[in-house]
């Protein structure tokens, strides 16, 4: 059975100017100096999934997750969610609407709340500003009920931010999030910050909250424990690319692209079975001077001459997304 | 099991405040052999890294030892003065940080830091101490250090700095190595090089290292044996494996479940109730008893001293004989 997808993702480029100011430029004899951050990247989201972007800091993964919610606008590419195209401004009614059904959760839980603000305010900001209540009591109630929904205590929103723990604050920012009653949240690495025994009741409290709202999440976290446990699908990213799509259980039992069999071999073992690793080679390059042809090139051990010349295309391969020359050729992956 | 390097006895540090003596290490006892990996995990708040700061005294100010002994190699260095420890410090016992961009100095050469710790510690003039940083920079891995030597921190990924701090650490040739958190500020695959590379440089030397992390998989991967503590104290100390596999303090029973498994079928994760409790804010008896499944009557009036169960020792009534068949209430 084949949901229909919520989110589509087609092709998407994303450039920042990095280069020294003019008259530096003209001086020192300087190019402009681009970094593309994000670099073809297509993702399909299915309602009431969860899908995962791994990868490396630097590669990319949250300058996607900002494109997605409309944080900031592509170079090139499209985003489709719920049928609507996010840079559509002739449907700018459908794209308001479409806007408080799209949320996120940020990594840092001390700087995504503001200081200043009690924590009522906080969470009944996208009710006020979307009007979903009538009137004052109803917000204030509604406040109550997603506090109660994620494990805190009605009377705490009369607290500001500071009395919080990590914890008690990452609840904060998800009762936010769901305040606008999203389809869609992103969630940028939310878990990073917290200590695992902390991590365990958010983890737990986010996929309750999916069950109950059947919410679709955009999971982006470099912890591949983590994103086991919670994404069906998972995209590793390599400098602004995707190398592999595949199912959660398919990547982590059958890697397929080199650059996520090292990934996982990088894995601590907690089993202590005791076996050898391959040692790892290298990191991630500087993505403002990539590797010609496939990025992953210098670090990878089935490298040959056309992969230090050609750019790989995404294909399909067993369900999963490969794009690599090696798995293509067959040479990977026998 | 070989000599005993490190001995720590009771060991409690404090802060003065207004409302106060807060205790944040409250009576913490272990030892570590030479050549030995301990390591040390906890939540955030737990004390692992101010006991690591205690024992190369580098405790911030309020922050003092109030009670306790640490004896290294024989000598009694808890209440030496800044003046005697100084040759100890560096030289004997050395400290990894965190953040290995800020344990260089952005203005010095990798070299020139690395030469002055050389000459700090050993009698060598300009050129012996500059071809030994460049011995020790291509120890820990870093390509071409004839020329990266004159390079400026900031000109180095953060895996290759950590690498340059350890060769800062090792410049000493120390005995015991103190690394708090030494990969948490990395990638993965980073990650992975640097615990080999510790791990690699410590059985050449018989450097023992006592590794303070959160990370359950890195202390699995290097600790010969493990530390797991809660609120300043230590819950449960024991051989990696048997902690590991089987964990016997509730607490360390908890963590464990916390962390999803890369292996398996995925479902629900074992969760602790709560949070760890406030210095300030510290129950009676068992510090774990509010968040604890088996909590019983004991839990609740004092705190279990640690009891040997098999090759472990876990402070937890459940393990001692006089309340053993007692039932969770």
């Amino acid at each position: 059975m084949k949901k229909r997808n919520l989110v589509k993702v087609r092709n998407l480029d994303r450039l920042f100017d990095v280069s020294k100011p003019l008259l530096n430029r003209i001086i020192e004899r300087e190019e402009r100096k681009i970094l593309r951050a994000v670099d073809d990247v297509s993702i399909d989201i299915e309602e009431g999934e969860t899908f995962a972007l791994v990868g490396e800091s630097g590669s990319g993964k949250s300058t996607v997750a900002k494109m997605v919610v409309g944080l900031l606008p592509p170079t090139k590419g499209s985003i489709e969610i719920d049928g609507i195209d996010l840079s559509d401004k002739s449907k700018i009614k459908e794209l308001r609407k479409l806007r408080s059904e799209i949320q996120m959760i940020f990594q840092d839980p001390f700087a995504s709340l503001n200081p200043r603000w009690r924590v009522e305010k906080i969470i009944a900001e996208p009710i006020r500003a979307f009007k979903l209540e009538k009137n004052e009591k109803a917000v204030i109630a509604k406040v109550a009920e997603l506090l109660t929904l994620v494990g805190l205590d009605p009377s705490d929103g009369r607290k500001f931010p500071h009395e919080f723990s990590g914890g008690q604050r990452q609840r904060i920012c998800i009762a936010r999030a769901l305040a606008s009653k999203p389809k869609f949240i992103v969630c940028d690495e939310p878990t990073s910050a917290l200590d695992v025994s902390v991590q365990a009741q958010i983890l737990n409290l986010m996929k309750d909250l999916q069950d109950e709202f059947s919410l679709t999440f955009l999971f982006i976290s470099h912890d591949l424990s983590v994103v086991r446990h919670m994404a069906n699908r998972i995209g590793v990213m390599y400098l602004g690319r995707i190398v592999e799509i595949s199912n959660s259980k398919d990547l982590f039992e059958n890697p397929k692209h080199p650059y996520t069999k090292m990934l996982l071999d990088a894995i601590p073992d907690l089993e202590m079975s005791g076996k050898e690793r391959n040692p790892i080679e290298g990191e991630i390059p500087n993505p403002i001077d990539p590797p010609k042809g496939c990025t992953f090139h210098p670090r990878c051990p089935f490298v040959n001459e056309r992969c230090r010349k050609e750019i790989p295309m995404p294909i399909e391969k067993d369900g999963s997304i490969i794009t690599c020359h090696g798995v293509e050729e067959g040479r990977i992956g026998k | 099991m070989s000599e005993i390097l490190l001995k720590i006895k009771d060991l409690i540090v404090e802060f003065p405040t207004r409302r106060g003596l807060l205790r944040a290490v409250d009576k913490v006892s272990f030892e570590i052999s030479k050549g030995e990996v301990l390591g040390i995990v906890g939540e955030s708040g737990a004390g692992k890294s101010l006991t690591g700061a205690a024992i190369i005294g580098l405790l911030e100010p309020p922050g003092r030892i109030g009670g306790g002994e640490i004896i290294f190699d024989g000598q009694r260095i808890d209440n030496l003065s800044d003046e005697q420890m100084r040759p100890l410090r560096g030289k004997r016992i050395a400290m990894i940080f965190q953040d290995p961009l800020t344990s260089l100095n952005p203005l010095y050469r990798i070299g020139e830091q690395l030469i002055e710790t050389i000459q700090t510690h050993l009698s060598m003039d300009n050129k012996q101490a500059r071809t030994r940083a460049i011995e020790l920079l291509d120890e820990v891995g870093i390509p071409a250090p004839q020329t990266r030597i004159d390079a400026y921190p900031h000109q180095f990924s953060g895996g290759m700095r950590q690498r340059v701090v350890i060769a800062l650490a090792l410049a000493g040739e120390p005995d015991l190595i103190i690394a708090d958190e030494p990969t948490t500020a990395l990638d993965v695959s980073v990650q992975a090089q640097i615990i080999s590379l510790l791990k690699n440089l410590c059985k050449e030397r018989g450097t023992a290292i006592m590794l303070i992390t959160h990370d359950m998989g890195v202390i699995a991967e290097t600790a010969d044996r493990m530390a797991v503590m809660y609120s300043g104290q230590i819950a449960e100390i024991g051989k990696t494996y048997d902690l590991i596999r089987n964990p016997k303090h509730p607490y360390s029973v908890g963590l464990m479940g916390s962390i999803p498994a890369i292996k398996g079928d995925v479902k629900r994760l074992v969760q602790i109730p709560g949070s760890m409790p406030r210095l300030n804010d510290i129950p009676q008896g068992c510090s774990f008893n509010p968040r604890c499944g088996k909590a019983f009557k004991p839990c609740y009036k004092k705190r279990s001293p640690l009891i040997e169960v098999g090759n472990s020792s876990v402070a937890c009534w459940l393990y001692d004989e006089e309340y053993k068949g007692a039932k969770a209430k």
